[in-house]
């Protein structure tokens, strides 16, 4: 407001226009301003102060650019100046008729009109996927006891998905694995991994997340204490529960003197964290070919905490993940001395803790990307 | 693994409840699937989930033998002595292993005179129980030990055997054999089989050969009970895909010291059942005798895994509880061997295992390990973030698709030089290829939406893109953005506003802002996918970034997206290459900023770009912004031109700017634009 009262009380050379090029420009900025102030006048009284500040005969503004900006100005600029300023009046004229109208028929909101129930503007804002949001959380929950987060490819080797982590060809442990497979005959390729020349190289869709415990390992001497979240794939028909794609969290903790309390510490820490202060849980001896021992672990229902109930057939447990201590056979592929150092690895469904927390009841949800889904779990 | 209570009770009498059973079992590793009381009133079962390590637990009497030793209950045992005839089964039949890798002992029995018949209930409702079908008495039987003992032994009829021979060996390429289930399968020399002195009469430890099969005019009998190589077992029957009963134990490991015990429980049977003679004297051949490994178990290795030493007694007893062998050797210190049919305890880790599955791995004190080192998170974690938290504070949603697509769709957006990655053996056709780019996949999700009556849609993903690129597989990390609809629906405060390719590329720009890419580009391209002129390569100096514009309109109807879609993807690895934007402090201007407002007249074709950079070219220091406010054309600009309002904002840093500096600043503004690009100011 001040910028356009300084302005017309100055002559327009004073303001640096010389040429008839520099009038236009003038005058839209004073339309803008009347604009922006017209806008704001959403009361009677207030319409009357803006109509006085513009049209006021004595000293309103556009009497004060007639004086200061047409009568002193040149021959050159005149027509131009005295163009400018009749439309500019026509316009302040118009508009303030209009507006005036408005305000008396109440149509744009004026002080007795204003309805704050009304939804205030606002931006749509995006959501972050849940299956980020929950991986997030759990990187976030076991940085917090000294774990590191690592990527890894999808695309991987026999050898790092299967042999390195003592599940070599024809183990029968191999079944709990379905196995997407890359078609390796593509012309392209070049001939070393082409057909199956070598099956360590044969390439597939990891089907867990372990393999970057061995891919960290090799670059690595201990301590190793990492996390590794990660898409994975079996070959899995898709329904409520199961899906070709999905998500682990794979974790590794390598030092010496690292022992099964050590695990079994780590997991209840994860899961009382991650399920609430409530939460118990319960190891039971399982298998895997690259730990031993090996524990499945079960947290106390987060449905009907523990009490029994459909969801956890009625036992009050959960079985949420699998771990164990690395086999002493996976330190000798990576040259570890399985004497000196112990660990602990574990790996879970990242999509099925989702579902858990969060109440969804269909694995296929998480891909659809149906917004209304997605949406629900914005923060 | 099926488990008969009832059937169970037979070997030991655990003494507890079945609440308290099923609630034990699963601590010690037999994790419980189903308990059900079977419709033919055989009792209850109890379905365990048996892991692949322990073959010895598929049968009732290996599962009573962990019920009796976590009970400290007596376990009755199976000790077969069935009656033998004088006539000497050595003179009525020959066994023969030519190949003992794989074979490491075949036990045949002989009978004769049996009289095949249906079996009697009890057996047929325990069978049927367990989800065996019942054939006849004599396989039944065989069946009955199956489950009772977990060994697979097989009934030959003798008088169909060619000279009464058996030979173990490698087939031969190009033989046949029709086996049980009435299939006729071709043999390969990897594959082993049970021969009679013409031809192979079974697969070894898969399925019998049906020219040999017991049939009720079956009078004299060869029993196999044998031990066959886990790995040549299973891949014969992944090969062949003929997974048996036998198979699933054989490649799992057999125990090498039962096959005549089971071969003695199964004559019993048979005499009892079929009456007719046992020949005297099993026909074993035993080449490979089994050798349990000495193992050293010491109490500080029980404590570095587990964290805490066991009470020395509490070792002897849960060890021999289950069947291992121990002698002391000094404090703390034994020699373990394990029982045969534990074939997975090999190693000091192994034992210790089964000390920690039998104490209770609640027994076991929680910690926390202490860290000894700083957590690291990975490189790009945080330009990751940025991105997010930038795409969603503009309302894109966050997409996460599927990596498997179909080929037929995938190939319209495969770049050139880049073949598809292709599965092998894939769930189905239409998820045979992975996306070669994000492209597919948003667009696939705006046409769910769409069809789901949601039609203005943001999406932004941050994910993968896997394709064959001079011969190699080349995961690619790419951000894909997608938008249809509105950018803004109507309210009761402002009018509704069409999602364009301008908030595409101001959503890119704000992305590609947080990194330390330099002046960022559109160039417009030839892209297939994108719908002409709509569409551009999105280019940092020379290196092209990206690609984004309006979906065409051929792979619009493709996917049956009836609106108009615009979609970016990319190149994330480039961006990650270059870094985020480094941040710094420029000192504030104390001085007030003047905006000047210059309305051209311009060609058409002349782009606010091209304005952009000639005023830039002036390098006048005190010029701080210049923005493009209107573009307008049609009454009173002249055809072929079109008007271009800038704004251009002038600030020092060291002065206020009087006029004559600021006159100064917009002539030359002014002069440049006329005399390089003919631009005019409107009047």
């Amino acid at each position: 407001m001040s910028e356009a009262n300084q302005k017309a009380t100055k002559k327009l050379d004073e303001l640096g226009v010389g040429s008839p090029d520099g009038v236009a420009p003038m005058f839209a900025e004073l339309s803008a301003t009347f604009a922006a102030e017209a806008e704001a006048a959403t009361t009677l009284e207030a319409w009357k102060s803006l109509r006085d500040r513009w049209l006021s005969r004595k000293k309103g503004l556009l009497t004060q650019v007639k004086n200061n900006w047409l009568v002193p100005a040149g021959p050159a600029l005149k027509p131009a100046v005295g163009k400018e300023l009749n439309a500019v009046r026509a316009r302040v004229e118009n508009a303030l008729a209009e507006r005036k109208a408005l305000l008396e028929t109440g149509t744009t909101p004026g002080a007795e009109a204003l309805d704050l129930t009304l939804p205030g503007r606002t931006a749509r804002r995006g959501a972050r996927h849940l299956i980020t949001q929950t991986l997030a959380e759990m990187c976030e929950i076991f940085a917090r006891i000294g774990f590191s987060v690592v990527e890894g490819p999808e695309v991987e080797t026999d050898y790092y998905n299967f042999e390195a982590l003592n599940i070599p060809a024809f183990h029968p442990a191999r079944d709990d694995f379905d196995t997407l497979y890359l078609d390796c005959t593509a012309a392209s390729l070049p001939v070393e991994l082409r057909g199956k020349s070598d099956p360590h190289q044969r390439l597939l869709l990891r089907t867990h997340t372990s393999p970057m415990q061995i891919r960290v390992m090799e670059k690595q001497q201990p301590p190793v204490r990492i996390v590794v979240p990660g898409k994975t794939y079996r070959r899995d028909n898709p329904d409520a529960s199961h899906s070709f794609m999905f998500h682990q969290l794979e974790g590794l903790c390598v030092d010496r003197d690292i022992t099964f309390g050590d695990l079994k510490g780590t997991l209840e820490y994860f899961l009382r964290e991650f399920f609430g202060p409530e939460t118990r849980t319960r190891f039971s001896p399982s298998y895997f070919p690259f730990t031993e021992p090996s524990a499945d672990v079960s947290a106390t229902c987060v449905f009907c905490k523990g009490s029994g109930c459909r969801v956890c057939k009625f036992t009050g447990w959960i079985e949420l993940l699998g771990s164990g201590m690395v086999d002493p056979a996976v330190y000798e592929y990576v040259g570890y001395n399985p004497a000196e150092v112990s660990g602990f690895a574990f790996g879970m469904g990242v999509d099925r803790f989702a579902m858990l927390k969060y109440g969804v009841d269909d694995l296929q949800l998480f891909f659809q990307n149906d917004v209304r889904f997605l949406q629900q779990f914005r923060r | 693994m099926k488990i008969l209570l009832e059937w169970l009770k037979d070997y030991v009498d655990a003494g507890v409840p079945l609440e308290v059973l099923t609630r034990d079992l699963p601590l010690i590793g037999l994790s419980v699937d189903a308990v059900e009381q079977t419709e033919n009133g055989a009792g209850t079962l109890v379905d365990f989930e048996i892991t692949t390590n322990r073959p010895d637990l598929l049968s009732h009497y290996g599962v009573a033998r962990e019920v009796a030793a976590l009970y400290s209950k007596p376990l009755k045992p199976i000790d077969p002595a069935p009656a033998e005839v004088t006539d000497t089964a050595s003179h009525a039949a020959k066994i023969e292993i030519a190949d003992p890798e794989l074979c490491h002992r075949y036990v045949g029995l002989l009978l004769r005179n049996v009289k095949v018949q249906p079996a009697p209930d009890w057996m047929r409702r325990r069978l049927e129980a367990c989800g065996l079908q019942s054939i006849n008495n004599i396989v039944d039987a065989t069946n009955y030990v199956l489950l009772e003992l977990g060994h697979p032994t097989h009934a030959f009829d003798l008088d169909t055997l060619a000279d009464k021979h058996i030979i173990v060996r490698r087939a031969r390429a190009g033989e046949k054999l029709r086996t049980l289930d009435g299939v006729e399968r071709t043999l390969k020399p990897h594959h082993l089989v049970i021969a009679d002195a013409r031809c192979p009469v079974a697969l070894a430890g898969m399925m019998g050969g049906a020219e040999t099969e017991i049939s009720f005019q079956t009078r004299n009998i060869l029993l196999e009970s044998a031990w066959f190589d886990p790995v040549v077992t299973r891949r014969a029957a992944k090969e062949l895909g003929l997974r048996t009963e036998a198979s699933y134990r054989f490649e799992r490991g057999m125990d090498l010291e039962v096959p005549l015990r089971a071969a003695r429980r199964c004559a019993e049977l048979f005499l009892e059942l079929a009456g007719g003679e046992l020949l005297t004297g099993a026909l074993d051949v035993y080449p490979r005798h089994w050798v349990a490994p000495a193992i050293e178990v010491r109490q500080s290795e029980i404590k570095r895994i587990l964290g805490e030493a066991l009470p020395d007694q509490v070792v002897g007893r849960i060890l021999k509880a289950l069947g291992f062998a121990l002698t002391s050797r000094g404090p703390g210190a034994w020699q373990v061997t394990a029982p045969s049919w534990r074939r997975d305890v090999s190693r000091e880790i192994d034992v210790i295992e089964e000390l920690a599955r039998h104490h209770g791995y609640d027994k076991f004190p929680a910690r926390l390990p202490p860290a000894r080192q700083p957590v690291v998170r990975p490189p790009h974690a945080e330009a990751e973030a940025a991105l997010r938290q930038t795409l969603e504070a503009q309302g894109y949603d966050e997409a996460l698709s599927f990596s498997p697509v179909n080929p037929a769709d995938a190939e319209a957006f495969l770049a050139g030089g880049e073949e598809l990655a292709r599965i092998q053996n894939p769930l189905s056709e239409e998820v045979s290829a992975l996306r070669p780019s994000g492209l597919l996949s948003l667009v696939e999700a705006l046409a769910w939406n769409v069809n789901r009556g949601q039609r203005n849609l943001r999406f932004y993903e941050l994910g993968k893109t896997y394709t064959v690129r001079k011969g190699r597989f080349r995961e690619q990390c790419v951000l894909t953005l997608a938008a249809t609809g509105l950018l803004r629906e109507k309210t009761a405060h402002e009018a509704e506003q069409p999602y364009d390719l301008f908030a595409l590329t101001g959503a890119v720009e704000a992305a590609l802002e947080l990194f330390d890419v330099g002046p960022v580009s559109f160039h417009p391209c030839d892209a297939a996918s994108f719908h002409a002129p709509e569409r551009a390569a999105v280019l940092s100096g020379q290196q092209k970034l990206g690609v984004l514009g309006r979906l065409s309109p051929e792979l619009a109807s493709r996917f049956k997206l009836r609106q108009p879609a615009y979609l970016a993807e990319l190149d994330l690895d480039a961006l990650h290459a270059t870094g985020l934007r480094p941040r710094r402090y420029h000192a504030l201007s104390r001085f007030p900023a003047v905006t000047r407002d210059f309305s051209l007249v311009l060609e058409q074709g002349t782009s606010f770009g091209t304005v952009r950079r000639v005023i830039e070219s002036l390098r006048i220091p005190e010029l701080v912004s210049i923005s493009a406010v209107d573009r307008y054309c049609g009454r009173a600009i002249p055809a072929g031109k079109y008007s271009l309002l800038i704004r251009v904002i002038f600030q020092s840093s060291a002065q206020t700017l009087t006029e004559e500096q600021i006159r100064a600043g917009a002539d030359r503004i002014v002069e440049a634009l006329k005399k390089k690009l003919g631009a005019a100011l409107r009047a």
